[in-house]
């Protein structure tokens, strides 16, 4: 029997979350260790190894300074744990030029766009648990 | 129109759907936010948290419609407590069992349903999450998946709701 994998979800609603988590218990799909907030998420980094991190990200500042807050993912990237390769799919509102800008040196392998889906989130930790398994 | 069998067990479910005291209660946003997630996720006009009570179906919850109960005769919950698993309907005009079933020929104009039964511990069936759509449609095993999770998440609120009664 393949060893179980493990994705990261960083998600704030609750709903969208447990669905998830829940789904992927139910259907045998890879382990989704989850986190509401990028504080929990930290914490849960230093714990064990990932093989993949889906993580909703929010704006920070104001007006013409406002932007994408992806320190968690620089994060995720500089841990000794998660290593520089793990695959990472990001959540956003929408892509601003900006956003897709500062994701190109970040190897983000999907960005997943409003309205969230339950189904997508899946598709995505199913896929991320399919590269951890290849040889 | 094929009119549901009534459940073997049918005494035991009655009995155990009103042990929970929650029909004909007001709106609860534990329940409301489950029926509005299974309507957005599924990208579905309708979606309801329905019980089905001894003459009617009576909605806890309800996206997309104002009716707040419909006979038994006509229910599509009542078909799919029948068993354990998610009944699906992929289009109800080519279904002998809904074809002239009048909510299929007049207003909602149901074309797929999706029930999923709401089973509590003691196997009563009391009543779906369901989706229903004016198109036909399928839903794929991972769409199966996430529907039984959010059924399961009602049996939990139910199961809570039994708790207050116990206290």
């Amino acid at each position: 029997m393949p060893e179980p994998t493990h994705i990261l979800l960083v998600e704030p609603e609750p709903m969208l979350r447990r669905t998830v988590v829940m789904t992927a218990r139910s259907m045998g799909m890879s382990q989704v260790h989850e986190a509401a907030d990028n504080a929990a998420a930290l914490r849960m980094l230093h714990a064990r190894t990932y093989h993949g991190a889906v993580v909703a990200v929010g704006c920070v500042g104001s007006g013409a300074e406002r932007r994408y807050d992806l320190g968690l993912v620089d994060q995720l990237r500089a841990s000794v744990k998660a290593g520089q390769s793990m695959p990472i799919a990001i959540m956003a509102d929408q892509a601003t030029a900006q956003l897709l800008n500062e994701l190109r040196d970040r190897q983000i392998s999907r960005v997943i766009l409003k309205p969230f889906r339950a189904k997508v989130l899946l598709e995505t930790i199913e896929k991320f648990g399919e590269l951890a398994r290849k040889p | 129109m094929q009119v549901a069998a009534t459940p073997d067990n049918e005494s035991a479910r009655l009995a155990a759907l009103y042990e929970l005291l929650i029909l004909d209660t007001p709106p609860e946003e534990r329940f409301d936010k489950i029926a509005a997630f299974a309507a957005a996720e599924f990208d579905v006009p309708i979606a309801t948290i329905t019980l089905v009570d001894t003459d009617r179906q009576w909605f806890k919850a309800k996206v997309g419609t104002e009716v707040c109960e419909t006979g038994r005769d006509v229910s599509f919950c009542s078909h799919a407590i029948l068993d354990p698993g998610i009944m699906v309907i992929p289009d109800a005009l080519q279904d002998p069992r809904f074809a002239d079933n009048p909510l299929v020929t007049g207003a909602p104009h149901i074309r797929f349903y999706a029930g999923a039964p709401l089973t509590l511990p003691s196997a009563a069936r009391l009543g779906t999450l369901c989706l229903i759509d004016r198109v036909p449609r399928t839903l794929d095993a991972l769409e199966l998946g996430i529907l039984g999770t959010l059924r399961d998440l009602v049996v939990l609120e139910l199961g809570k709701q039994k708790g207050r009664q116990d206290a």
